[in-house]
């Protein structure tokens, strides 16, 4: 089965090493869920993935795409999303969505009744025409989310999707994002959430300083730690190690 | 026991705060050697005119309508200024609920902004009117260095009045179309003083005369309506009075507002959402190119200083229109029309590229769409030219009924200054004021004086190509 992602021997150094010597595979239809304490290496690592920024050192591939040898090879089948919505404020989501099915290359015909059916199901059918100045930051991340989804990609990458995000949207995404992966997508996500984690993921990788400290399900990173509570004990257990 | 920061301890922050949002600290430092040599040439230039002005005065009355005159303009300039400074300092920044949330008592922190304001929008007009009060000072003109005090009396009635203009009008119309106001009053000055400078040219000069000496103050004084006339010509009690009259002014609008400012009425109106709906709607491109051109117009079109800006640059226009419908032969007749155009074309170009550049809120978004990387920039290049030779259009059909000689080395001259800003824009943006809060400048003064240069080389190139000889009118024009 090809990989959805092949991480290897990653690096990247800002003065001081912040990703070193990454390896990890998620494959189709996985969610991923990438976590760590605040200046693990997260955020870069995701960067890194999307083409955002080159590497030091090592490979990414996207359905064995090479990111750094094609890398709008790898782009046309991944989409990001980060923590700070990535909008133009003045225009409408609609019109976002036009702009970003554009980039991508999606067909009007198909483009727009998906357009519809997604603002239809997070929500901003009703708001579609206005502008996204007025919009608060949950309905700011729906529109960002609408617009990763529109060209219907392969790969997904979520830096904190659920930022800003209340109680019923949250849940709305949660299930969106299950229900992308059981079409056959991958995803992977960074979260300081551990609840979201550990509802969401299939297969959890710890990340600190940089490097993987421990990776798989909920039992298998127990079994690793020797803590046989939460996800939180066995985070914090592994990244005071 | 807590004892809340005393005035001037806030006021210092207030202006550090103004001081590192203002262009010269934004400049870079390369830029601001060849501005120290400007200032310097200029003051030069003033020593010289002052000592004209010395061996030659104008009689008082005279004297007293000019420094009137200036007093009028610099307070319509400064009152649209110190509005989207009110805005700022009450909305934009961001800062407001956070102090009225300390323990600082809110009185003094609206005092603090209002002087900030003041000091502010006084300061650069400090530094252009100081050039040549002081040269007048060397020259043994003391009274002139009353320049000094009155722009800070005038700075202070000013922000007193815009902020109180402010506070009325954020809680009926909102902080955009507010600060939108604000530009519009300084288009219309702009334009007022063109439109003087422009009337020896069209109007005749017997009636030119009567208008002035209409102007006049006559032999009293003038009375009130040149108070600070006179006090920036330093006649002591007027300089006092003005001082008087601006301090009360700015205590009343500051005893009025303190109330609503500590209550948080005045910060909580200005947070009322834009809730623009209705006009916009998504159109679905069949192209990534196509996708990024339609974008880029979007943005261009809602810029909120488009207009203003726009015709402050179309100003070049006036006198095009007026050659091209025959109604005058200033400065050479048609062969400074397409000089004039090609000019106005380098601005245009340069100031759309620049909003592009400045309202390209998602570049990562775009960095991670599978679209190669130049192909933004092209988008951005097609949609600012494609909006300049709009507005272009018209001039250059009419020119090419008058004149079709001309035409070629009008489309050249065109072609070739669009490239070069459109370009130049990318790199180098021009420095923009921003309707949208809470957003950093991204333009520098390097572009914006790199970019009038372009323009002005592009316009004397064409202009040469189509008289060689382009300033014989000065040589020629009857005094």
């Amino acid at each position: 089965m090809q990989a959805a992602l092949t991480v290897r021997g990653l690096a990247k150094s800002f003065g001081r090493k912040v990703v070193e010597g990454l390896d990890f595979t998620i494959y189709p239809g996985e969610f991923y869920a990438l976590l760590g304490p605040n200046g693990a290496g997260k955020t870069t690592t995701l960067r890194m993935i999307a083409g955002l920024m080159r590497p030091d050192a090592g490979s990414i591939a996207v359905y064995g795409r090479d990111v750094l040898a094609d890398p709008l090879g790898a782009k046309a089948i991944m989409a990001w999303i980060p923590d700070e919505p990535l909008l133009y404020d003045r225009l409408s989501p609609l019109e976002y969505l036009a702009f970003v099915a554009g980039l991508w290359g999606v067909a009007p015909e198909q483009a727009q009744p998906r357009a519809e059916a997604l603002l239809d199901t997070l929500g901003l059918w009703p708001h579609r025409n206005e502008r996204c100045e007025g919009f608060s930051r949950g309905m700011k991340q729906k529109t960002v989310l609408a617009g990763a989804l529109i060209h219907e990609p392969k790969f997904l990458l979520l830096d904190e999707p659920l930022t800003g995000l209340d109680a019923a949207s949250a849940r709305l995404v949660k299930d969106l994002l299950r229900q992308y992966v059981q079409g056959g997508a991958a995803i992977i996500l960074t979260t300081h959430i551990l609840e979201v984690a550990e509802r969401l993921a299939d297969r959890i990788g710890i990340l600190s300083g940089g490097r993987l400290l421990a990776e798989g399900d909920l039992s298998t990173l127990r079994e690793r730690s020797g803590v046989s509570g939460s996800l939180e004990d066995v985070f914090l257990h592994l990244t005071a190690a | 026991m807590f004892t809340a920061p005393g005035f001037l301890w806030l006021l210092r922050h207030e202006l550090r705060v103004l001081w590192r949002g203002s262009i010269l600290v934004r400049t870079h430092k390369h830029v601001l050697v060849p501005i120290i040599a400007v200032g310097l040439i200029f003051q030069g230039v003033a020593l010289l005119l002052a000592g004209q002005i010395v061996r030659h005065p104008l009689p008082q009355d005279q004297m007293l309508l000019a420094a009137n005159i200036n007093i009028v303009f610099l307070f319509a300039l400064m009152f649209s200024r110190a509005i989207t400074a009110s805005i700022d300092v009450i909305y934009g920044r961001g800062d407001a609920d956070f102090l009225l949330a300390s323990p600082i008592p809110p009185g003094r922190v609206l005092a603090v902004r209002m002087l900030g304001v003041a000091m502010s929008i006084a300061a650069p007009w400090a530094l252009l009117g100081g050039v040549l009060a002081n040269a007048l000072a060397v020259h043994g003109q003391f009274w002139a260095l009353a320049v000094y005090p009155m722009l800070l009396a005038e700075g202070l009635i000013v922000a007193a009045l815009a902020f109180a203009t402010v506070t009325a009008l954020l809680g009926r119309i909102g902080p955009a179309v507010a600060r939108r106001a604000g530009h519009t009053l300084a288009l219309g000055v702009g334009i007022g003083i063109f439109v003087l400078g422009q009337l020896s040219h069209f109007v005749p000069p017997q009636e030119l005369a009567r208008f002035w000496q209409s102007l006049l103050p006559g032999p009293s004084g003038g009375g009130l309506a040149f108070l600070f006339a006179r006090g920036l010509l330093g006649q002591g009690a007027s300089l006092l009075a003005s001082i008087g009259v601006s301090l009360a002014g700015f205590a009343l609008a500051w005893r009025v507002l303190a109330k609503p400012f500590a209550d948080g009425a005045i910060t909580a109106a200005a947070y009322r959402p834009p809730g623009r709906t209705g006009a916009q709607g998504g159109r679905f491109a069949n192209t990534a190119f196509a996708a990024l051109f339609s974008k880029d117009l979007r943005l261009l079109g809602r810029f909120p200083g488009l207009v203003s800006q726009v015709v402050y640059r179309s100003l070049t226009l006036v006198p095009v229109v007026f050659i091209l419908a025959g109604k005058g032969k200033a400065y050479g007749g048609m062969a400074v029309v397409p000089p004039l155009l090609v000019f106005l074309a380098g601005q245009l170009g340069l100031f759309f590229i620049s909003v592009l550049r400045g309202t390209e809120d998602a570049p990562e978004l775009i960095a991670t769409a599978p679209v190669p990387v130049a192909l933004p920039q092209r988008a951005s290049i097609a949609a600012a030219g494609y909006a300049a030779l709009i507005i272009l259009a018209l001039p250059v059909l009419a020119t090419m009924a008058r004149a079709p000689g001309l035409l070629g080395a009008l489309l050249a001259g065109l072609a070739g200054v669009l490239l070069c800003n459109l370009t130049l824009g990318l790199r180098l943006p021009i420095p923009l004021v921003r309707a949208e809060f809470g957003k950093s400048q991204t333009g520098t003064t390097l572009g914006l004086i790199l970019g009038v240069s372009v323009s002005s080389l592009w316009a004397l190139l064409v202009w040469l190509i189509i008289a060689p000889s382009p300033f014989a009118w000065l040589v020629t024009r009857p005094v």
